[in-house]
């Protein structure tokens, strides 16, 4: 899962690496991190805003939990769309990979983030790579059991990640 | 140890050149002195209860294309016969697969087993069409069965799940199990060939049969997945129970796509419990399961080991050899030797 979160830090030396090196040393996967200066609080502290990636809730509570024990003052917190993301190849005719996409989307959660297509030649099949991003695993699971309902109608190859089972 | 052996292909001349050249080996390791007491291919048989000469016996047969060419050997079909009446310690059944009725195997190894003679095969058909039924046969009449050369080639799944990960529940196998589709698709993903260009090279090479359909349709994969599910995951599986694609649609632009993501197309064969399937997976490049040419790769997932994945040549008369060797070396000491 992403989760964004927005710290306060105080604005002495020192203070971001205090706060990233229990994200990292637990687990989390730092994306992106702003400093947010302009909107320094009347105690004088920055507001930080962080995006990481983590593997699953209990792993994300044990982060809160360390920086909070560090003093680190935490004023938001949410998670991020995008958090499970899987690949999957189509093959065949893809006259009407629009609808193929749109049917995706239209689940909850569920957003075919990126498409790339490689047309072949003259009678030949089409490949298309999909990556689906989801809110979650679960949703995860479902996209693929959906596209994969869509690709056995629409007579194409799904061929989908070792992991996604 | 008396053997004989049933059909002379490629796997019987291969592993009658093992047994020449590991003789001593056999004998010195193991307390091994195996005595190849009849051949039987399509054509006739040779038969000698001293024992053939094998380096003669390679000699004639690779000759005259039929061991009945061995001094003393006879032209006909004799298969039943040897395998009833000549005096030996283990069958191995090694004649060519039929998926659809396992025959000739299974019968050689159905009449083998009540004659009292262990088997050891490397002919995934009986295995595919009656796994179960040959194996309550070898209990019953108190026979050894062995069939680690029927799935993998050399790589021993068979025995790595049954002994040495003993301890471990099976929840999932997955692998590359087939030497001709992975040669294929490592020649497109490498090369951006097209496949029937590498299909027809892989023919040429003697790697693909004349008649693909069984390797590219992944049928040869669903067979080693009926094997492996059956036995190793207790299941009582038919060809029929698992979903098949093959590799056929897969072009060169597809595994293009994939890599570009930082993955491969591989076709992978999956069992666990009340679902099996083959067909192409996308796996990331450096996975265990992405292997390139011929070779084969299996992952097993367990309750405690977690993941144990294994590599290796998945075919080849030398390279099987060592499975239906080790078979016999495994009924040796089962047997107390």
């Amino acid at each position: 899962m992403l989760v964004k979160i927005v710290m306060e830090l105080e604005d002495v030396p020192g203070q971001l690496l205090k706060a990233l090196e229990p994200i990292s040393r637990l687990g989390g996967n730092i994306q992106s991190i702003m400093h947010q200066r302009e909107r320094k609080t009347p105690l004088g502290r920055i507001p930080v805003m962080l995006v990481f990636e983590v593997g699953d809730r209990a792993r994300l509570n044990r982060i809160l939990a360390a920086l909070r024990a560090r003093g680190v003052r935490i004023t938001q917190l949410g998670e991020r769309e995008g958090a499970a993301r899987t690949t999957a190849l189509l093959i065949g005719p893809h006259t009407d990979i629009r609808d193929t996409i749109d049917r995706l989307d239209a689940l909850r959660g569920v957003r075919v983030s990126d498409l790339s297509l490689a047309m072949g030649g003259l009678g030949q099949e089409s490949a298309a790579r999909m990556t689906i991003t989801t809110d979650d695993e679960k949703r995860a699971s479902l996209a693929v059991s959906n596209l994969q309902r869509i690709a056995a109608r629409k007579k194409l190859l799904l061929i989908t990640s070792l992991e996604a089972g | 140890m008396r053997l004989v052996l049933v059909g002379f292909g490629n796997l019987g001349r291969g592993l009658s050149r093992a047994l020449i050249q590991k003789a001593s080996f056999l004998r010195r390791s193991h307390g091994l002195i195996p005595r190849v007491v009849a051949a039987v291919d399509e054509f006739g048989a040779a038969v000698d209860e001293k024992g053939l000469n094998l380096t003669r016996l390679l000699r004639v047969a690779g000759k005259a294309g039929t061991v009945a060419a061995y001094k003393g050997g006879k032209r006909g079909k004799f298969a039943l016969q040897v395998i009833e009446g000549v005096e030996a310690d283990v069958v191995y059944e090694l004649t060519p697969t039929n998926i659809k009725t396992g025959e000739p195997g299974l019968t050689h190894i159905k009449r083998a087993m009540r004659a009292g003679k262990h088997v050891i095969t490397s002919n995934k058909g009986p295995l595919v069409v009656a796994f179960r039924e040959l194996d309550s046969l070898a209990r019953r009449c108190g026979v050894e069965f062995r069939y680690s050369a029927s799935v993998g080639g050399a790589v021993p799944l068979v025995g790595l799940a049954k002994e040495l990960l003993a301890g471990n529940e099976i929840r999932e196998i997955r692998g590359v199990l087939n030497g001709t589709t992975n040669y294929i698709l490592t020649r497109m993903s490498r090369e951006g060939a097209p496949f029937e260009v590498v299909l027809r090279e892989a023919q040429e090479l003697g790697l693909a049969e004349k008649d693909p359909t069984l390797d590219i349709e992944g049928i040869d994969t669903a067979s080693k997945i009926t094997i492996l599910a059956n036995s190793l995951l207790g299941m009582n599986a038919r060809l029929k129970d698992v979903k098949v694609a093959g590799i056929t649609r897969v072009r060169p632009e597809a595994i293009r796509l994939a890599q570009e993501a930082g993955q491969t197309i591989k076709l992978i064969g999956i069992a666990k419990r009340g679902s099996l399937e083959v067909g192409p997976k996308l796996v990331p490049l450096g996975h265990p399961l992405a292997v390139g040419g011929t070779l084969n790769a299996v992952t097993f997932e367990l309750d405690l080991a977690r993941e144990i994945s294994i590599t290796g040549f998945g075919a080849g008369p030398r390279e099987t050899s060592s499975s239906l060797l080790g078979d016999l070396i495994d009924i040796h000491r089962t047997l107390g030797g």
